[in-house]
């Protein structure tokens, strides 16, 4: 059975990562957050609880899911590449490993609702899910931009019997989504739960958060180890706010010879002003609730990011990755839309598996290691989720006779 | 006689209206002046202010004309800064506190800054006789109510409802109240939701309110003149601070 442990990396008290995390809300949220502390100080370690999430992730998730050997991509590159195949859970992504948990904590507050953002639609559907299985009302926010491009992700969640916000300000994505997830929680505070899709906002969100996904990571290494009798060289995992990364990294972190490898994402390349990369060109500001990496202006405005995968598109990125950044931890590195494009089309041909957008870039990135580096190396990717979702935007732009 | 805290967008639609604009609300009876400063992603506030805010840094907002607009205003009002935590920490908390001491600015109203995350800037504070204004909510219990006020300085801003600003809500506030005034004699004004129908209300055993979004409506108002957006809000200062004193 998965229980979450303790972790050199774990926040301190008020939830700071060195600089970064802490709690930066309305003063209206305090009470709820420290409430939520509370109850998940009881719940993190508690064998009944993790006796029910393990229940749920086994028979409704799938889980354990399979760590593939892809041995035509192994074969190209020289290396041993293993797949984390997250894409294969219900409702096709890493998201549903912390809905379920969330979920369970909001019925046992007893709140009536719950409320979520969602960039590529996959941590709305996550939710809308958990919250028809439960028996909660489920209110989903995304930015109009996003509802657009992922307009099959918004009829499921509508058909899981969620209420869908297309959200209209700002850059009409998911920094906006979540802006107005946060008004409505605020206005809500009492009645509703915030599941928080990521590693990210205000504590406890990204402690629990990654607690939640780390069951990949404490898999994926149980798998490593069976069938290849070693842990790995590379584990690679894409980041918007950063959850299937925390997730796997999570039991590899100080592991001697592992590096752990965050991709972000490199849009139209990190040289334009249109990307993602946070960590590489933000600097540490707030946002969302806590203190990280931004992309920012010279007066501390959030700039709007840029990227073909729209779960990537955020200016901002969890606290504890800037935190492992700034310790040399892990390692972090982009991908651009072009070379996730590619990547897209190479996994779907060469091992029968369609990635999503944002999957893809963890992909892309085993064509950037040099080959006389990767060869021989055994490496696990973590292939976050399926790419069913991008099917309409991918039709538009690939040219596939 | 109880107070009027009037919020204003700084710079919104310009730098030179927001001079006009304070002058005359000194006049219609404001006693303080929260200048506003226009964030990206306004998380606090509900539509109005949000917009105001979006439309401002549209028009080329930048921290340097707050600096312009409080070297005027400041001599004119007791001036506050409302503003998220992000601009203020980007520009490092060293150099804003210093601007704002050299500017004639009291303090800083920063809404997504609790209490936890305020404290390691309060010796900076203290240290320039700025203050940082507390909030309180009416979710916080009694015994966060304490913590919280304890070393309150210049008002404690207390929360009408629990919601973002310009909702037409309303809570009970009395226990909140009493739970304030039995740990701390610094005033409490209470904002959010405050128009001319709400005022009176909301100043009950407060010392005043706080206004935004009344006001901040009338500047969205594209069917006024720049001179009728003034007077317009200027009445409504008026009203509000002859209602909350009858």
């Amino acid at each position: 059975m998965y229980i979450p442990r303790a972790s050199k990396f774990d926040p301190d008290a008020n939830g700071h990562f060195g600089i970064f995390g802490g709690r930066y809300v309305p003063e209206t949220l305090m009470p709820i957050l420290i409430d939520l502390e509370k109850e998940y100080r009881k719940l993190r370690f508690d064998e009944h609880f993790w006796t029910e999430v393990n229940h749920c992730l086994n028979e409704y998730v799938g889980r354990p899911s399979a760590l593939f050997f892809a041995k035509n991509i192994s074969h190209e590159l020289g290396a041993k590449i293993y797949l984390k195949r997250e894409d294969l859970n219900h409702t096709g992504a890493h998201k549903i490993n912390n809905t379920v948990a969330q979920g369970l904590i909001a019925k046992k507050m007893g709140k009536k609702r719950v409320i979520a953002e969602t960039g590529a639609g996959q941590h709305g559907v996550a939710t809308a899910t958990i919250a028809a299985l439960l028996g909660l009302e489920c209110e989903v926010f995304m930015g109009e931009k996003d509802v657009e491009r992922q307009e099959l992700n918004v009829f499921r969640m509508k058909l899981l019997g969620a209420k869908v916000h297309s959200v209209k300000s700002g850059s009409r994505t998911l920094k906006d989504a979540m802006n107005e997830a946060i008004r409505y929680w605020v206005t809500h505070a009492r009645d509703t739960f915030y599941i928080i899709g990521t590693v990210a906002g205000p504590h406890p969100y990204p402690m629990m958060v990654r607690d939640f996904q780390a069951i990949i990571g404490y898999e994926a290494k149980a798998q490593i180890l069976v069938k290849e009798k070693s842990l790995p060289d590379y584990v690679i995992a894409c980041i918007g706010g950063g959850s299937n990364a925390m997730g796997i990294f999570s039991h590899f972190l100080g592991e001697e010879g592992v590096k752990c490898i965050g991709i972000e994402a490199g849009g139209l390349g990190i040289e334009t002003d249109k990307h993602g990369c946070s960590l590489a060109k933000g600097s540490p500001g707030v946002l969302h609730g806590q203190m990280s990496y931004l992309l920012q202006d010279d007066d501390g405005q959030i700039l709007e990011a840029h990227s073909i995968s729209a779960g990537l598109d955020y200016p901002g990125i969890g606290p504890e990755h800037a935190y492992l950044k700034e310790q040399g931890a892990a390692i972090y590195e982009n991908i651009t839309d072009q070379e996730a494009l590619d990547a897209f089309v190479w996994l779907s041909r060469k091992e029968g598996i369609i990635p999503a957008f944002e999957s893809a870039h963890a992909i892309a990135y085993l064509k950037k290691i040099p080959k006389d580096e990767i060869k021989n190396k055994i490496v696990i990717v973590n292939l976050s989720g399926r790419g069913d979702k991008d099917m309409v935007q991918a039709k538009s732009i690939l040219n596939i006779g | 006689m109880k107070q009027l805290v009037a919020y204003v967008t700084a710079g919104f639609p310009d730098k030179a209206f927001t001079l006009d604009l304070v002058s005359s609300l000194k006049q219609s009876g404001v006693d303080k002046l929260e200048l506003g400063i226009p964030f990206s992603d306004p998380v606090a506030d509900g539509p109005i202010i949000e917009s105001a805010n979006l439309k401002a840094l549209q028009n080329g907002f930048k921290l340097e004309t707050l600096f312009e607009i409080s070297s005027v205003v400041a001599t004119e009002l007791e001036t506050y800064w409302m503003g998220y935590f992000n601009p203020f920490y980007h520009k490092g908390l060293d150099a804003i506190t210093q601007k704002a001491l050299d500017l004639g600015v009291k303090g800083f109203i920063i809404p997504d800054l609790p209490h936890e995350e305020a404290l390691c800037y309060m010796p900076l504070m203290q240290q320039r006789r700025l203050s940082m204004v507390s909030f309180v909510a009416p979710t916080d219990t009694k015994e966060r109510i304490a913590h919280i006020v304890k070393h309150a300085q210049g008002f404690i801003y207390l929360v009408a409802y629990a919601g973002i600003t310009g909702a037409h809500a309303g809570e009970d506030l009395s226990k909140t109240i009493h739970a304030i005034k039995e740990q701390s004699q610094t005033p409490v004004f209470v904002g959010f939701g405050v128009n001319e129908k709400t005022a009176k209300e909301r100043a009950k055993g407060v010392e005043g309110v706080i206004v935004g979004s009344a006001f901040v409506e009338v500047l969205l108002d594209e069917s006024l003149s720049g001179t009728q957006k003034i007077e317009k809000i200027a009445e409504k200062a008026r009203i509000i601070k002859e209602k909350i004193n009858a």
